[in-house]
């Protein structure tokens, strides 16, 4: 494809995008990228950059590794439904499938649980030319299938057993990253042969800023010839449970001897009101774009 | 042996995997979006010559494996052991035949070889990408028939069989290629 072509490609492409959500009437919105605060995420770390040396008010700023905080904020002050699609940073990411700066599409639909969510990005991926039916497959159905493991009902020390039995490391300190390891080691490569599938309903360990509903966490993931291309989320709404998982995270980063950092008290005081019952998805363009 | 890192993973770096040096031949990494980032690694075997497939944690680290390849003479086999020299220190070497299963049909006196050493002993040999045998075995040939229209068996003075061009006959010396075991042309 020569230059021209590959950039029209990509033009064409975010203008279906943007042409799906005026349809529905999603708003697009922009939100900071340089921010104050880090972001808690145990496995994900912000570039942190210096600002105002010269002027001498130097400030610290990190940039954004996804505009999710950003846009809660404008959702708990009644923005509605809205999208943004905006290039992320994140450190310490390289391979054939990652890198330090990427584009992101993150968008929110009010009132909407996790499998209307689901299913309004299959419809976009539709629109955007993927044929083939959008399969939806619980996280403990693909682990049964494709690993023959009950991963719900398995504790942690069983799940080591399973693990050193096929030869796998067990050396982890956490259920949840144990659990990851194995879904990328063996479920992962039977998704290469589905074209395109939701996997939804994450343990409960695993739950990230979505809601826990039981055992599991009212998330799913897309993942297209087996790569992941989504992450999204029937999300928490009240700033007490933001704290939780922040604490959380930020408590996991200091037992592993990573950057921890302070809470951000100032996005946990935006939430007033809280946010309203919605769900939200990240989408990472590029790899979209190279799976269509 | 130094301990390597799965970030200082790349291809051809040699290591220690279940107890047998092996080499990397691809190193993936793979970072799902929510977790810790993972290294699916293929290996060969360098004793078995088999490929695995291991998928470590990002941060695990694994024993470097002492492995070095030497280019080498091959000089004689007597029978149960093959002898090579090291071209510039004279230095010879012993493999054991069974370390020569698949290169065994492919060893020409003289010829120069890779020899892949590990803590200092021979563990396995790489010959030429070429080399050349002479048929002992094959139906006549025929006249006025040229390369490319079938072929026929034709075993070679080291034992192997190598499918040759129907004009090949008995006491000829052809190419062949050690990577496919094909026919490669007349010298």
């Amino acid at each position: 494809m020569s230059m021209r072509d590959a950039l029209k490609r990509r033009a064409d492409f975010l203008a279906l995008i943007r042409r799906f959500f005026l349809d529905q009437g999603v708003v697009e919105v922009q939100t900071p990228k340089l921010l104050k605060h880090p972001t808690t995420d145990v496995y994900i770390d912000s570039i942190s950059c210096k600002a105002n040396q010269d002027i001498d008010l130097t400030q610290e700023f990190f940039l954004h590794t996804s505009p999710e905080l950003e846009m809660k904020k404008l959702l708990s002050k009644g923005s509605g439904d809205i999208y943004q699609v905006c290039s992320v940073f994140r450190d310490n990411e390289q391979g054939k499938q990652n890198t330090n700066e990427f584009t992101l599409l993150e968008y929110y639909r009010l009132g909407f649980d996790h499998h209307q969510l689901m299913d309004d990005v299959a419809c976009l991926l539709h629109k955007l030319g993927v044929k083939a039916a959008v399969k939806k497959i619980s996280y403990a159905q693909a682990f049964l299938q494709f690993a023959d493991i009950d991963i719900l009902n398995t504790d942690f020390s069983d799940l080591k057993k399973i693990a050193q039995s096929r030869g796998i490391t067990s050396d982890f300190e956490y259920l949840e990253d144990l659990q990851i390891f194995l879904f990328t080691d063996l479920v992962e490569p039977a998704l290469k042969q589905i074209s395109a599938c939701f996997i939804y309903d994450y343990p409960a360990c695993q739950s990230a800023l979505a809601k826990v509903a039981g055992d599991v966490a009212h998330r799913f993931e897309l993942y297209i010839n087996g790569v992941e291309i989504a992450n999204g989320y029937d999300e928490l709404q009240q700033a007490k449970d933001y704290q939780n998982c922040f604490m959380r995270e930020i408590n996991k980063r200091h037992a592993l001897g990573k950057f921890s950092m302070e809470i951000d008290q100032g996005f946990l005081s935006a939430l007033q009101p809280p946010i309203p019952q919605c769900s939200g998805v990240a989408i990472g363009i590029e790899r979209l774009l190279s799976q269509i | 042996m130094a301990n390597y890192s799965t970030s200082q993973f790349k291809n051809g770096l040699k290591l220690m995997l279940d107890g047998n040096p092996c080499s990397i031949i691809s190193n993936e990494i793979r970072k799902p979006g929510k977790g810790q980032a993972s290294n699916k690694v293929k290996f060969k075997d360098l004793i078995t010559g088999k490929t695995l497939e291991k998928t470590f944690k990002s941060g695990e680290s694994l024993e470097g494996a002492d492995v070095m390849e030497l280019d080498m003479q091959y000089l004689y086999n007597d029978g149960s052991e093959w002898n090579f020299m090291d071209p510039e220190t004279f230095d010879q070497y012993v493999i054991n035949d069974d370390a020569m299963d698949d290169v065994r049909g492919y060893m020409v006196e003289q010829d120069m070889c890779i020899v892949t050493l590990w803590n200092d002993n021979p563990i396995s040999v790489t010959p030429p990408n070429h080399v050349t045998l002479e048929v002992i075995e094959t139906d006549p040939g025929l006249k006025g028939d040229t390369a490319g229209t079938g072929g026929k068996p034709a075993t070679m003075n080291t034992g192997i069989v190598v499918q040759v061009p129907l004009f090949i006959s008995i006491g000829e010396k052809v190419k062949v290629d050690t990577r496919t075991n094909e026919y490669a042309g007349r010298t």
